[in-house]
């Protein structure tokens, strides 16, 4: 067992879990943050995608012990109150989900991609990087077109805090 | 997963000690291969012993013509570092093409060689440009190392550290990737240095990544596309699945071959 | 309250339900109501669940296809930390557990009758939840521990020790169909369970003789798994002081779910609640109840504390419900001018070690002359039982593989003849001058302009372009290939369904019976009731799955939600005004006639009131009210609706082969749909993309195969089962056509199946077109990977 001290949408967490404790077991069961899914057990749906540290990871692929100290971010932590990020909002208007239990790890994964991959994203790159991510309601058309709305709109918004 | 006890050494020889000292305990870098094996249960180690908080591990460096990336660089890194794209264009290019997303994120060249999957992207570009694998115990030749499917010359305890890749005039790889498990079903990489043609294959072999040597005196005679279209390979001594027969795989290999022949500079991914 | 859906006059039509009524939210892309909590992250998914004191399950799984069950022996699991219980066969028998029954026969009045051998009653077998004489499938659960935490029990159900004694076994479709084959049910003299001939023999004879070219075809449809993204989960919780159940499991319709888990426990179905909110996809692969489902709910009961499974995904690859696996073998008739005389089709469709659902081969038996004018025909059923997981519905039930068949049979005809594959077709579509058509196995059409489709998907592919094109690749070195198919599918679906709608202080409330898993139904059904009522559609809201408050439903599946809401809600929007209107007049004391609705407004002009919907709802709850009258601002309103429609539509694909490798890329994708009145179309191009997604990946990557020599899966997990990705999919070009059914009162056919129905059919026809020059006319078996292609184009360069 350890305690372990990290943050987790901004806030202080410290917690005692057994050390084989994976950090989406800590997320979903412990912190009772169930936004975060797990789809398969091989490390390739990409549901349970959290950023750590602004990177994107799998969070059924680390354990929670692995990211002591770090800031994780969760799709619980994407809207600053009431008002919606970006990416939510991208997803919504671009009908970017239907059954939405991929959609968290999806947004995680989009907004890594936004974030810190050279610009500009284009359908192909989004194609291309969101391979770990799989949809099995949209067919992904919808998806493709969000994240490139997205990535515009912040771009267009701020382009100092996102990458070259 | 079973239960585990979590160490994170600070130094190598910590890492080394610990290793000693405990029952059953294995190491960890990125853990994209160790923690998939352990949920499986095809890997049970009581201890895992984390080497990512080792200091000055990750380093990319260029001297003298070898490039040296320590051994927990990330995926990423390595694809994004400019002195790798500068110095091994191709490297970056294979490191670029690993997996996916999040698998480059957290996984690292060390963990990757020392698990020596037979599907794995690294094994052809360390095979193929006749690196050299720097551990703790030792220096050990590409040659030397890959020695069968998951199987290194590593001794129980022994930690990669980094791998010295000498820098070749010019080198390819290309890759057919599988459409479930998104592995190389044939990676083939080729370097050119001034005294010889080295040439690796990944994803096909039954035993792991081997060299070429076949396709390195064929080209040596002319380093032209045609050479790799004469070659004959052995297909038993090729793995088969559900997505590729042998003869299949014998034919990746050639048109891998082709395709990194004619795109050197670059990692080139096809599906 | 009249269930029938009654015409108030004879010549009325039930679109003149909706005379009068102003469309506003009804067709716009209006955005989703359910999106905001789940992208937030407050979905409400099964396993986001959790109860005081829960516990966990797991299942101990047969290793072998076929094997009788000898002993148990649950010491040592029972000795380890944490285990509460191992449950046996033998305990749910002890305690009288019922099989579930699925009635797996469809029965609605338009649903095509199969029969047994001999025309017997069909022999479903017994889903029981744990089986006590025999596992019939690898992965059947033979035993469930009960522990603390999952890991314990996990690791208990490893020690679980279970004495088997292997028996022979069959998986192959027609291997199992042979006379001699193992039985996988000794109550039946072989395995086939359906056998049912249709059509007219002796024309259809006739036509064959006189036909001027005859062509035939076999195909096998490959096995495919849903692969919802959520895997199956359960928490059952029992509460001894109300000796009910409570069951929280994502379905396919919770009302039905409880009532089957209801006569599997043995108690009334007002002691089971189920409650089932959002669904990580369903596709199909959720429509019949799980074992674990009751499992759960029973071991609750026996240990006193919530029991709670949630599937690995490696077991759902093993035991989810799985889909297709047909072989089709037709024939086509046709005239020297190539005008279709008559087909023959002989279906033959695994069912797996048990049936769950014939809805697969019912459904597509209605459907085998396609979009065509074949006057004759005569079809053969059969289905037959396996050692593999069961089969049921998978995404457009039935429709992809006999669409395939006869488009893949047509272009197998152009390629014999010499004609032009779309002349031919053109020839051959029903023409609307012949809606209501009714096919050669007596399913009648309602609507379509198929040519018009047709026409306009050509266009939007650009088929004039085509050679142009071929050579450009060709100079690339890439093969093209353009495939095309035309469409119908039916949508038939449980014919009943309820709804309750409730106007509130400030919002209307409707409750319904469907199950979305994905569909968007607390947005389109918002939009329907917001204008039937004259809301605003933020004002109303869908309240479904929980089966306290859903009462009743017929859940979601066969396209037939939309359609069925619409319609009922239609005619509870009729009553609600009435009884609104009543409740005023007795209100103002005045006659019934001299209140208006208007605009949204009930009105009584001579005393200048005008009121909405939820001023009358301070008025029905303060007013002196006769007792029919009272009891708030509601109304529920049931509805039975048989008559099946038939969405249709033309979709076209371009692909790209290249040769050295057999790698396909796609490059172009059309898909024009008649889905009849689109509600919204945001959510209706979201199913044909999802629909298109599910019908590639069968052709291309997926598929659940048997090792031959073991009967052992060789599909375990996502490293073995390809998944149609980002990356090797295109964005689609797909365009609604709204030609309005003349059935329900909206107009709806169905949107979310289309997009998968012709798929199998224009993948199987691209890649033939790609390698034609090389090949010559080739039917390579799905999926289509590339070392097949490659395999193929090998075979074809050494002849």
């Amino acid at each position: 067992m350890a305690i372990i001290h990290l943050q987790v949408n901004k806030q202080v967490v410290t917690k005692d879990v057994p050390d084989q404790t994976l950090l989406i077991e800590l997320l979903r069961e412990t912190l009772g943050l169930t936004g975060t899914h797990t789809g398969c057990d091989t490390t390739q749906c990409g549901c349970c995608v959290v950023l750590v540290d602004g990177v994107s990871v799998k969070s059924c692929t680390v354990l929670a012990v692995g990211v002591q100290g770090c800031q994780v971010t969760t799709v619980e932590g994407l809207a600053d109150g009431t008002n919606l990020h970006p990416i939510q909002t991208a997803f919504m208007e671009h009908h970017a989900l239907q059954c939405g239990f991929c959609t968290p790890g999806m947004m995680m994964s989009a907004l890594d991609l936004i974030q810190r991959h050279p610009q500009p994203l284009t359908p192909e790159v989004v194609r291309s990087e969101m391979e770990g991510n799989l949809c099995r309601c949209t067919g992904y058309h919808n998806i493709v077109k969000a994240i490139v709305s997205a990535s515009e709109k912040m771009h267009a918004a701020n382009p100092a805090s996102l990458a070259p | 997963m079973n239960p585990i006890t979590f160490h994170r050494p600070l130094t190598l020889r910590d890492a080394s000690d610990l290793f000693a000292q405990l029952d059953n305990a294995t190491f960890m870098s990125g853990g994209h291969t160790l923690l998939p094996s352990m949920k499986q249960g095809f890997a049970a180690p009581d201890h895992l012993i984390d080497l990512s908080q080792v200091p000055d591990n990750a380093q990319i460096s260029l001297e003298s013509g070898y490039l040296t990336i320590g051994s927990m660089a990330r995926h990423v890194e390595v694809a994004t570092s400019a002195i790798v794209q500068n110095a091994i264009p191709a490297l970056a290019g294979l490191a670029g093409s690993i997996g996916d997303r999040q698998v480059r994120q957290r996984g690292t060249i060390g963990g990757s060689v020392a698990n020596n999957d037979p599907a794995a992207d690294y094994p052809s570009g360390v095979l193929g440009l006749g690196a050299t694998v720097i551990t703790t115990l030792r220096e050990i030749l590409a040659d030397d190392f890959f020695v069968s499917l998951f199987e290194t010359a590593l001794q129980p305890g022994e930690i990669i550290t980094a791998v010295r890749f000498p820098v070749p005039k010019s080198a390819g790889y290309a890759k057919f990737k599988s459409p479930a498990a998104r592995y190389p079903q044939a990676g083939v990489f080729i370097a050119t240095f001034e005294q010889a043609i080295r040439v690796a294959v990944t994803g096909a072999g039954a035993s792991g990544v081997f060299r070429l040597t076949q396709l390195e005196q064929l080209l040596k005679n002319q380093f032209i596309v045609a050479a790799a279209q004469s070659l004959e390979i052995n297909t038993e001594e090729l793995l088969s699945d559900l997505y590729a027969t042998q003869d299949y795989r014998a034919n990746l290999i050639k048109i891998m071959a082709e395709r990194a022949i004619a795109h050197m500079g670059q990692a080139s991914v096809f599906k | 309250m009249n269930s029938k859906f009654e015409l108030p006059q004879v010549s009325a039509k039930p679109s003149d339900l909706i005379q009068g009524i102003s469309l506003k939210a009804v067709g716009q892309p209006l955005k989703r109501k359910e999106d905001l909590r789940l992208i937030t992250g407050q979905g409400r998914f099964t396993d986001d669940f959790s109860l005081p004191n829960q516990t966990w399950a797991w299942m101990v799984r047969s290793p072998y296809p076929h094997a009788r069950i000898l002993r148990i022996d649950k010491h040592s699991a029972l000795a380890l930390p944490g285990v509460l219980g191992v449950f046996t066969g033998t305990d749910c028998s002890a305690d009288g557990l019922k099989a579930i029954d699925h009635s797996p026969v469809p029965s609605t009045k338009y649903d095509v009758k199969l029969r047994g051998p001999g025309d017997t009653p069909v022999f479903v077998g017994r889903h029981v939840l744990l089986p006590t004489d025999k596992a019939r499938f690898v992965g059947e659960a033979v035993a469930m521990v009960v522990a603390q935490t999952r890991e314990q029990a996990r690791l208990a159900a490893e020690a679980v020790s279970v004495e088997y004694e292997e028996l022979p076994w069959v998986a192959d479709t027609e291997q199992a169909a042979a006379p001699d084959a193992p039985r996988v049910w000794d109550d039946l003299p072989t395995n086939v369970l359906v056998d049912a001939t249709f059509g007219n023999q002796e024309a259809t004879a006739k036509a064959f003789q006189e036909a001027a070219h005859v062509v035939n075809m076999k195909t096998r449809i490959n096995r495919v798994t849903g692969v919802p993204l959520e895997p199956r989960a359960a928490l059952g919780n029992y509460d001894p002081s109300t000796q009910s159940f409570t069951l929280y499991a994502g379905s396919g319709g919770a009302v039905r779910q409880k009532r089957e888990l209801a006569q599997v426990l043995g108690v009334d179905a007002e002691k089971v609640r189920v409650l089932s909110f959002d669904v990580g996809g369903n596709f199909g692969t959720r429509n019949r109840a799980f074992v674990e489902f009751g499992l759960v709910m029973w071991a609750s009961k026996k240990l006193g504390v919530p029991v709670k499974f949630r599937a690995e995904r490696t077991e759902s690859f093993l035991s989810d419900y799985q889909g297709r696996d047909l072989i089709t073998e037709v024939s086509l008739a046709m005239d020297a001018h190539g005008k279709f005389l008559a087909m023959k089709a002989h279906n033959l469709s695994n069912v797996g070690y048990c049936c769950v659902s014939l809805s697969p081969l019912s459904k597509g038996s209605g459907l085998i002359s396609g979009s065509y004018d074949i006057p004759y025909a005569v079809l053969r059923s059969r289905a037959v039982y396996s050692n593999t997981m069961a089969t049921q519905a998978f995404r457009s039930s039935g429709r992809p593989e006999v669409i395939f068949a006869i488009e893949r049979l047509i272009d197998k005809a152009a390629h014999q003849t010499g004609m032009d594959r779309i002349e031919l077709r053109r020839k051959n579509l029903i023409k609307p001058s012949q809606m209501p058509y009714t096919n050669p196995v007596g399913s009648t059409y309602d609507s379509g302009e198929y040519e018009i489709n047709m026409d306009r998907a050509l266009a939007i592919a650009d088929w004039s372009g085509i050679e142009d094109r071929r050579a450009q690749a060709k100079l690339r070195g890439k093969l093209l290939g353009v495939g095309m198919a035309n469409y119908v599918e039916s949508s038939i679906g449980s014919p009943k369904e309820r709804a309750d709608v409730i106007v509130h202080e400030k919002h209307i409330e409707v409750i319904i019976g469907t199950q979305p898993a994905g569909q968007g139904h607390e947005t389109s059904f918002a939009q329907v009731t917001a204008d039937l009522l004259e809301v605003s559609f933020d004002q109303v809201f869908i309240t479904l799955g929980d089966t306290d408050i859903v009462t009743a439903g017929g859940g979601t599946h066969s396209g037939r939600s939309l359609r069925h809401a619409s319609t009922v809600i239609a005619l509870a929007a009729i009553d609600l005004k009435a009884k609104a209107r009543q409740i005023l007049a007795h209100h103002l004391k005045a006659p019934l006639e001299s209140i208006d609705f208007i605009h949204g407004k009930f009105v009584h002009h001579s005393s200048h009131t005008q009121l909405s919907w939820f001023e009358l709802f301070q008025v029905a709850q303060t007013a002196d009210l006769p007792a029919e009258l009272q009891g708030g601002l509601k109304i529920r309103r049931d509805n039975e609706m048989h008559t099946p429609v038939f969405p249709n539509g033309t979709c076209l694909c371009e692909i790209e082969i290249d040769p050295q490798t057999g790698g396909i890329e796609i490059k172009n994708y059309v898909a024009v749909d008649d889905v009849g009145r689109c509600i919204n179309p945001l959510i209706v191009h979201g199913q044909t993309h999802g629909g298109i997604a599910h019908g590639v990946g069968q052709a291309l990557w997926e598929q659940c195969l048997t090792e031959p020599d073991s009967g052992q899966p060789l599909i375990g997990s996502l490293m073995d089962y390809a998944m149609p990705r980002f990356d090797n999919l295109p964005s689609f070009k797909a365009e609604i056509a709204e030609v309005l059914s003349p059935t329900n009162p909206f107009g709806i056919k169905a949107g979310g199946e289309g997009g998968t129905t012709p798929a199998l059919a224009v993948i199987a026809s691209a890649v033939e077109d790609a390698l034609l020059p090389l090949c010559g006319p080739v039917e390579i078996p799905m999926p289509i990977t590339p070392v097949k292609i490659w395999t193929a184009l090998q075979k074809a360069q050494k002849n």
